[in-house]
C-alpha cells in the first residue's frame, strides 16, 4: 500500500491486487515497533543505526542500501505521523522510542505493541482516501498466480478471482511484488496462513533470481505450541528470559546485551538451553512479572491478550513459555536500491524482496521500516518507469488461455492425495532439519525429502470444483510456491559452509568465513530446479570484524 | 480431543442451504479455526471460510457460533468439546452470504469509506519532525484504534437488522477514531455527517456490538462518545440528541426523569399534540404519571450535587466516557488474573524469582 500510494501520487494509474483484503495483511501482526534514528529517547544518528544494522546482518547486508535506509527512515516516520498514525508518545509529547535487540540506542518507534496494526490501518486509510477520489483501485481477494512476461519485460499478473471465480489477467506497465514471506514452510512459525512465498516463486518462475535464500530468521519468543509471536518489545521494556531454574541464561551467551542481543544469538542460546535439558516442555520462559501491571497494561496489552488466549498465562502473574519459531525471510527477490529487479517492469519491496538491508540476520524493528522506505522508493521508481516512454502494454491472448488450461487440468484431477499431507510433512521436516542449528547430513536428508514432496505435488487433488471462494484451489497453488522456495533455501544452505547470522553450523563450520563466503547467494530456476551462483557484497565504510553482544 | 460441529453450508450456485454434521479428532489446544481447517483438509475440501493470521489481528475469521459472532481463531474448543456440546457454526449476520461461512464484506467497507476515515491534519506543517501531542490526548482514541474490522459487531447489530442503511458500529467507531484525534481538523464536519438520519442516533443501545467485539473496541461506547461530542459542539438537532439532553435537564432539576415532558422535548409540540389521544389512553390505564405535580426525587439535592461534581471536574464530551474506561481498565487485570491475581506474581506456587548466573540463589531469590 505504501508503494501504491507513492506511485499514485506520482501520477501513475495504480491498482492494488491482493489475495486478502488489504488490512488482512500479516504486516498487521508486527507488534514491537519500527526503527528510525529520531534521537527522541537518547542520542542517535542514521550512521549509528546503519552500523547496528550492518553488524546485525553479520556483514552480509549491502552497506549502500543500509545507508540509504537509515538516512531516509526518519522522514518516512514523520510522514506516517502526519498521515495519522497513532504512535505512542513520550512525556514531551514527541514520538516515544524503546530499546530493541542489538540496537545501540533506543530507536524503536511504537504504538503500544500493535505497531504493525496501526501502520497497516493508516496506510489503508490513505488508500481509501484515494479510492474515494476514484483514482486508486483495489482488486481484493484476487489471487495473483503468475507474472505476465512478454517482449522481455513484465507486463502484468494472472489472477484467480476468489469471490466470483475465473482467471483474470491484469495488464500493467510495471508490477511491484509486495507479497511478504514464506514462514508457512515451517510448522512452528509466527507467520499467517497467507505467508506462502507467492512473490518469490512467481519471480523465480519468471526467470528472476532470488538472493540469500538460506537465511530464515527464527524469532526467540514465539509461544508454545502455536508459534504465535510475543514481541521483542517485551524484552525492550525489560523482560527476562529464564531457564527452568529461573536463571537469566542470556548472561552466559551475551554478557553485555543480555536479553537484547540480536535475534540469531538469542534463538541459538535458547535452543542450547533447551537441548541441554534446561528448558520446560521444549521451551524457555519470558518473565515480565517485575515490570508490573501498569506497564504491561499500557505498553504490552496485546502480548498479554495473546498469552492469555493461547498459552493460558497472564504475564502479570506468570512467565510465558516461549521458544524460537520461523519468523522472517532475510532472502528474497533480488532488487537494486530502488526495488527494481533484473526483469524490466518488475519491482519488489518488503519481505518478498532482498535489497539487501538485513543480510544474514535482521534486527527487530527494521522490517516494518523497510516496507515503508523501500515501498515508497519502489513506488516512485515504478511510477517513473511506467510514465516514461515505453511501448503500451501487450498481453498475448495465449496468457489467459494457457492459465485456464492449467487450472482446468488441476481441477480435473479427482484421484490422488490431498495437499495437506505434503504441507504437514514439509512443515515438520523443515523445522527438524533446517532450523536454528544446521547439520550437513540433516540438510542433505531434507533436500531429499523436499525432492520427494515435489514429485508428489503435481498429483494432488483439489476437492472443491466450484468457482465461488475456492480456497481449496488457492491453497494447493500456495503449496507449490512453498516447495519451490524450500528447494532454493536448502541448496543455498548446504553450499554455505560457514556460520553467519541465522545460518548456524556449529558442528562442522562454527566460524564465519569471510574469505570464502562474504558474498550473497543468488538462485535462479533452471529447468526443473534451482541453480546457485554468488554475488559480491556492496561495502562502503564498515570492515567485517568479530561480532559480539 | 473429539470435536463435533454442525456447520451451515451454503452453495451459491444452487442457492441450497444445509446444516451438516462433522466429527473428528483435534489437538487439545485447537481453536475453532484449527477445527475448520481439519474439516477442510481431511473431510470436505469445499468448505469455505476466511483465515489468515490466526492470532486475532487480521480480522478475517469472523463467523457465528451458536448464533453469536466470534473470531474463530480466538475461540478455544477444549471446554466446549469436553462438555459434549455440539456448536452450530454459521456465517455472520447482516451481510450477504457468499458461500458457507464467507460473507460479502463490500457493504461493510463501503460504510467505512463513507466515514471519510483519514486524518485531516489541523495543524501547521511542522516540516521534518512530528507534531507534538500528549500521550493523554492520544489515548482518547486508543480503543477505537484497536479495531481489526472483523465485522463481528455489524453481524450482531440489532439496529442494522431493521435499518440496513444504519452506518453501524464498526464505521461509527472508526469515525470516533478521528473525532477523538486531537490532530484532526474536520471534527465538526464529521459530527454533522455522523448525526444524519442513519448515524449516531439510530443506534438502539442494545450493546450486542460491545458484547461481541473480540478486541475490546467497545463500539457502543464509541457511539456514545460521538453523541457526547456532537452535543458538546451544539450539534443536537436530532431527536436522539434532544432526548438525551432532556434526560440531563430533567435529572438535574428534579432528580428524576419527567416522562410526560420527554415527548414534547424530543419530538416537538406538533407531534406531541398528535400523540395526545394515545397519551391520554396511557394515563387512564395508569401507564404514565400525571404531569402535575412534577415528579421530584426524594433526594433531589443529592442528584444536583452529583451533577455539580461532574461539571466541576470539567471533563466534558467524550472525555467523560474515556475517564470511566480508564478506571475500569485499572481494575480489569484483577479479573483477568483469576487465581493468579490472588497469589500475586511471586506468591506460593509461583515460578521462582529470576537470578543472574553466578549469583547466589537464596530462598527469596535474587532480584537482579
Amino acid at each position: 500500500m505504501r508503494a501504491a500510494v507513492e506511485a499514485h501520487d506520482a501520477g501513475a494509474d495504480v491498482a492494488i491486487v491482493s489475495k486478502l483484503h488489504p488490512t488482512r495483511s500479516h504486516s498487521g501482526a508486527a507488534e514491537g515497533g519500527i526503527n528510525a534514528a529520531l534521537g527522541n529517547a537518547a542520542e542517535d544518528s542514521p550512521e549509528m543505526h546503519a552500523f547496528d544494522t550492518v553488524k546485525g546482518s553479520d556483514y552480509l547486508g549491502d552497506q549502500d542500501a543500509i545507508e540509504i535506509f537509515t538516512a531516509e527512515a526518519p522522514g518516512d516516520i514523520y510522514q506516517l505521523e502526519h498521515w495519522g498514525c497513532v504512535f505512542s508518545r513520550d512525556a514531551d509529547g514527541k514520538l516515544a522510542q524503546r530499546p530493541f535487540g542489538a540496537a545501540g540506542s533506543p530507536r524503536t518507534v511504537f504504538a503500544a505493541d500493535i505497531t504493525g496494526h496501526v501502520l497497516l490501518h493508516v496506510l489503508y486509510e490513505q488508500t481509501m482516501k484515494r479510492m474515494v477520489q476514484g483514482s486508486l483501485q483495489v482488486y481484493e481477494e484476487y489471487f495473483a498466480w503468475q507474472l505476465v512476461v512478454n517482449d522481455g519485460r513484465c507486463q502484468g499478473v494472472v489472477c484467480w478471482d476468489l469471490l466470483n471465480g475465473g482467471v483474470k489477467v491484469i495488464g500493467a506497465k510495471t508490477v511491484i511484488l509486495a507479497t511478504g514471506g514464506a514462514g508457512r514452510l515451517y510448522r512452528a512459525t509466527t507467520n499467517a496462513y497467507a505467508c506462502t512465498g507467492d512473490g518469490m516463486a512467481m519471480a523465480l518462475r519468471a526467470g528472476v533470481p532470488l538472493k540469500d535464500m538460506e537465511f530464515m530468521q527464527f524469532h526467540p519468543t514465539t509461544m508454545y505450541p502455536s508459534g504465535i509471536l510475543i514481541t521483542e518489545g517485551c524484552r525492550g521494556e525489560g523482560g527476562y528470559l529464564l531457564n527452568k531454574d529461573g536463571e537469566r541464561f542470556m548472561a552466559k551467551y551475551a554478557p553485555n546485551a543480555l536479553e537484547l542481543a540480536s535475534r540469531d544469538v538469542v534463538s541459538r542460546s535458547e535452543t542450547t538451553e533447551i537441548e541441554e535439558g534446561r528448558g520446560i516442555n521444549g521451551s524457555v520462559l519470558l518473565d515480565l512479572r517485575h515490570l508490573g501491571a501498569e506497564k504491561i497494561l499500557t505498553r504490552l496489552p496485546g502480548s498479554r491478550e495473546l498469552a492469555m488466549t493461547y498459552a493460558g498465562v497472564d504475564p502479570i502473574y506468570d512467565p510465558i513459555p516461549v521458544r524460537p519459531g520461523a519468523h522472517y525471510h532475510m532472502g528474497g527477490v533480488e532488487t537494486d536500491n530502488w526495488g527494481a529487479t533484473e526483469l524490466p517492469g518488475l519491482y519488489a519491496a518488503g519481505e518478498v524482496a532482498c535489497v539487501s538491508v538485513h543480510g544474514a540476520n535482521r534486527l527487530g524493528g527494521n522490517s516494518l521500516m523497510e516496507t515503508i522506505t523501500f515501498g515508497r522508493r519502489s513506488g516512485k521508481a515504478a511510477a517513473e518507469w511506467a510514465l516514461s516512454e515505453n511501448p503500451p502494454v501487450n498481453v498475448p491472448e495465449s496468457v489467459l488461455h494457457d492459465a485456464e488450461g492449467e487450472l482446468k487440468k488441476l481441477l480435473g484431477r479427482s484421484k490422488g492425495e490431498r495437499p495437506w499431507q505434503i504441507r504437514d510433512e514439509l512443515g515438520s521436516s523443515m523445522l527438524e532439519n533446517f532450523g536454528v542449528f544446521r547439520r550437513e547430513e540433516k540438510m542433505l536428508a531434507q533436500l531429499e525429502i523436499v525432492d520427494g514432496l515435489r514429485e508428489r505435488y503435481p498429483k494432488v487433488v483439489v476437492e472443491d470444483k466450484g468457482d465461488v471462494f475456492n480456497s481449496d484451489l488457492t491453497q494447493a497453488i500456495e503449496l507449490g510456491y512453498l516447495l519451490d522456495v524450500a528447494a532454493c533455501m536448502l541448496q543455498a544452505g548446504i553450499a554455505r559452509k560457514e556460520s553467519r547470522g541465522a545460518h548456524a553450523r556449529p558442528y562442522d563450520y562454527p566460524a564465519r568465513d569471510d574469505e570464502n563466503f562474504l558474498k550473497h547467494s543468488s538462485t535462479r530456476w533452471a529447468g526443473d530446479g534451482p541453480e546457485l551462483s554468488y554475488k559480491e557484497v556492496r561495502m562502503t565504510k564498515w570492515e567485517p570484524t568479530e561480532r559480539k553482544y | 480431543m473429539q470435536v463435533a460441529l454442525k456447520i451451515w453450508r451454503y452453495d451459491a450456485a444452487t442457492g441450497q442451504k444445509a446444516l451438516k454434521d462433522y466429527e473428528f479428532d483435534a489437538p487439545d489446544e485447537a481453536t475453532l479455526l484449527d477445527c475448520l481447517d481439519i474439516v477442510k483438509d481431511r473431510i470436505d475440501g469445499s468448505l469455505a471460510f476466511r483465515k489468515s493470521c490466526r492470532m486475532m489481528i487480521c480480522g478475517s475469521c469472523g463467523m457465528r457460533m451458536d448464533g453469536g459472532a466470534v473470531l474463530a481463531c480466538k475461540t478455544r474448543m477444549y471446554e466446549i468439546a469436553e462438555a459434549g456440546h455440539i456448536p452450530v457454526i454459521s456465517a455472520m449476520g447482516n451481510l450477504p452470504v457468499v458461500k458457507d461461512l464467507v460473507v460479502d464484506m463490500e457493504p461493510f467497507w463501503a460504510k467505512l469509506r463513507a466515514m471519510k476515515p483519514w486524518l485531516e491534519p489541523g495543524y501547521a506543517d511542522p516540516g521534518e519532525t512530528e507534531h507534538v501531542v500528549s500521550q493523554q490526548a492520544m489515548s482518547t482514541v486508543h480503543k477505537e484504534s484497536l479495531c481489526i474490522q472483523c465485522g463481528c459487531c455489524v453481524s450482531e447489530c440489532n439496529a442494522l437488522e431493521s435499518s440496513p442503511d444504519f452506518m453501524g458500529p464498526a464505521a461509527l467507531a472508526k469515525g470516533m477514531r478521528f473525532v477523538g484525534d486531537p490532530r484532526d481538523a474536520a471534527t465538526v464536519e464529521r459530527l454533522e455527517d455522523y448525526s444524519t438520519e442513519h448515524g449516531i442516533w439510530e443506534c438502539t443501545r442494545c450493546y450486542f456490538c460491545q458484547e461481541r467485539c473480540p478486541k475490546g473496541v467497545d463500539p457502543r461506547d464509541a457511539i456514545a462518545k460521538l453523541g457526547a461530542e456532537a452535543m458538546r459542539h451544539g450539534i443536537d438537532r436530532d431527536m436522539g440528541a434532544k432526548h438525551a439532553n432532556w434526560f440531563v435537564v430533567s435529572a438535574k432539576t428534579t432528580g428524576w426523569l419527567r416522562e410526560t415532558e420527554l415527548v414534547p422535548k424530543t419530538q416537538g409540540i406538533v407531534t406531541s399534540i398528535k400523540q395526545m389521544k394515545f397519551a391520554m389512553g396511557l394515563a387512564v390505564k395508569g401507564k404514565v404519571p400525571p404531569p402535575f405535580p412534577p415528579h421530584v426525587a426524594a433526594n433531589q439535592k443529592e442528584a444536583r450535587a452529583l451533577y455539580d461534581i461532574v461539571k466541576e471536574q470539567g471533563v466534558s464530551g467524550a472525555q467523560g466516557i474515556v475517564q470511566a474506561e480508564k478506571a475500569l481498565s485499572r481494575i480489569e487485570h484483577h479479573e483477568g488474573g483469576g487465581a493468579a491475581a490472588e497469589r500475586g506474581p511471586y506468591g506460593p506456587g509461583s515460578f521462582p524469582k529470576p537470578y543472574l548466573p553466578g549469583e547466589q540463589e537464596t530462598e527469596e531469590g535474587v532480584a537482579p
